[in-house]
C-alpha cells in the first residue's frame, strides 16, 4: 500500500499550518508519486531550495514510499498569485 | 560482484597517460571482470559480464558500504570535479527519467557544458547523494560545488533566470 493523498495533505497540514494547499496523486491512486501546491507563513525568509527542503522534512516518513515528488509552487501568501476565478453576477 | 568486493571509495579521471597514479591505482583495483582496451588513451571502459558488455561513463566512481567520511570526501571531490555535475538516472544522452530529461534538455538548451552520472548504476552513489544534499529523490545538480535543487527547482529557476545567473557565475569564476 502507498501513501494515500489525505496522509499527504494531512502531514503537510499539521507540519506547515498552509493557507493554501493542493496535493494531487500524479500516480493514478498508487500513491507513489504527488504533485503539490503549498502557500504558508512558514516560508518568510527562506530560499527556494530552503523552502523544497521543508515540505521533504515534512514528508520524510512517506518519501521512503513516494517515489516522486514534484513541487510546483512553495510559497508565501504574499507571493502567491493563484488564476482569479471568473467574477460571478 | 559485492559492495564489499570493492576496496575503497575512488574517483578517477581516465586520462591519456598511465604513468598518472590515480590511473594506476585504479588498474590494480580493478576486479577481474572490467577489461581495458588496449588503447590507454580510450576514454571509456568496457566492462565484459557473462552475459553483456556495458560502456561505462569517462568517469567511474566506485563505492563501497563501510566508510561513510570517504563517501563523503568523494562525493565531495565528484561534486567539485566540474562547474556543473548532474546526478540523474540516465545519462545525458539517453534519460530515463522524465525529471531528469527536464533537467538535461535544460542544461542543452543553456549550452553549457556538464558531466552526468547515472545513479541507477550504483546503489551506494544513490543513497549516499541522498544523505549528501539531504535530497530524497533524482535528479540532483550541483553547481560550482553546491547542491542547487532538482528538477521543480531548475525548471522555475530556469523560468525566472536565477539558474542562468547561477551558471554565468560558476563558469566566470
Amino acid at each position: 500500500m502507498g501513501v494515500s493523498k489525505e496522509d499527504v495533505e494531512g502531514i503537510l497540514t499539521s507540519a506547515m499550518k498552509p493557507t493554501h494547499l493542493q496535493v494531487v496523486d500524479t500516480s493514478g491512486g498508487c500513491g507513489a508519486s504527488f504533485e503539490i501546491e503549498i502557500v504558508s507563513e512558514q516560508f518568510e525568509g527562506k530560499k527556494l531550495l530552503e523552502r523544497h527542503r521543508m515540505v521533504n522534512a515534512a514528508l520524510a516518513e512517506q518519501m521512503k514510499e513516494i517515489h516522486a515528488l514534484s513541487i510546483k509552487k512553495a510559497v508565501t501568501p504574499s507571493k502567491w498569485n493563484p488564476i482569479p476565478k471568473v467574477q460571478e453576477e | 560482484m559485492t559492495i564489499a568486493a570493492v576496496a575503497s571509495l575512488s574517483v578517477v579521471r581516465l586520462c591519456s597517460s598511465t604513468r598518472n597514479p590515480a590511473y594506476s591505482s585504479f588498474i590494480t583495483a580493478t576486479p577481474r571482470n572490467f577489461r581495458f582496451p588496449k588503447d590507454s588513451r580510450s576514454l571509456s571502459l568496457v566492462r565484459v559480464s557473462s552475459t553483456h558488455k556495458i560502456r561505462l561513463s569517462p568517469y567511474i566512481v566506485r563505492c563501497s558500504a563501510t566508510q561513510d567520511g570517504e563517501l563523503k570526501s568523494t562525493i565531495d571531490k565528484v561534486v567539485n570535479s566540474e562547474k556543473v555535475v548532474l546526478f540523474m538516472k540516465g545519462n545525458k544522452d539517453f534519460p530515463q527519467c522524465g525529471f531528469s530529461n527536464t533537467v538535461v534538455q535544460i542544461l542543452k538548451s543553456l549550452n553549457v557544458p556538464f558531466q552526468t552520472f547515472d545513479i541507477l548504476e550504483n546503489n551506494v552513489l544513490r543513497q549516499g547523494l541522498k544523505e549528501y544534499s539531504s535530497w530524497p529523490t533524482f535528479p540532483q545538480l550541483y553547481i560550482d560545488g553546491e547542491f542547487f535543487g532538482g528538477c521543480d527547482i531548475t525548471l522555475e529557476a530556469y523560468q525566472n533566470g536565477d539558474l542562468q545567473e547561477c551558471l554565468e557565475k560558476a563558469m566566470c569564476s
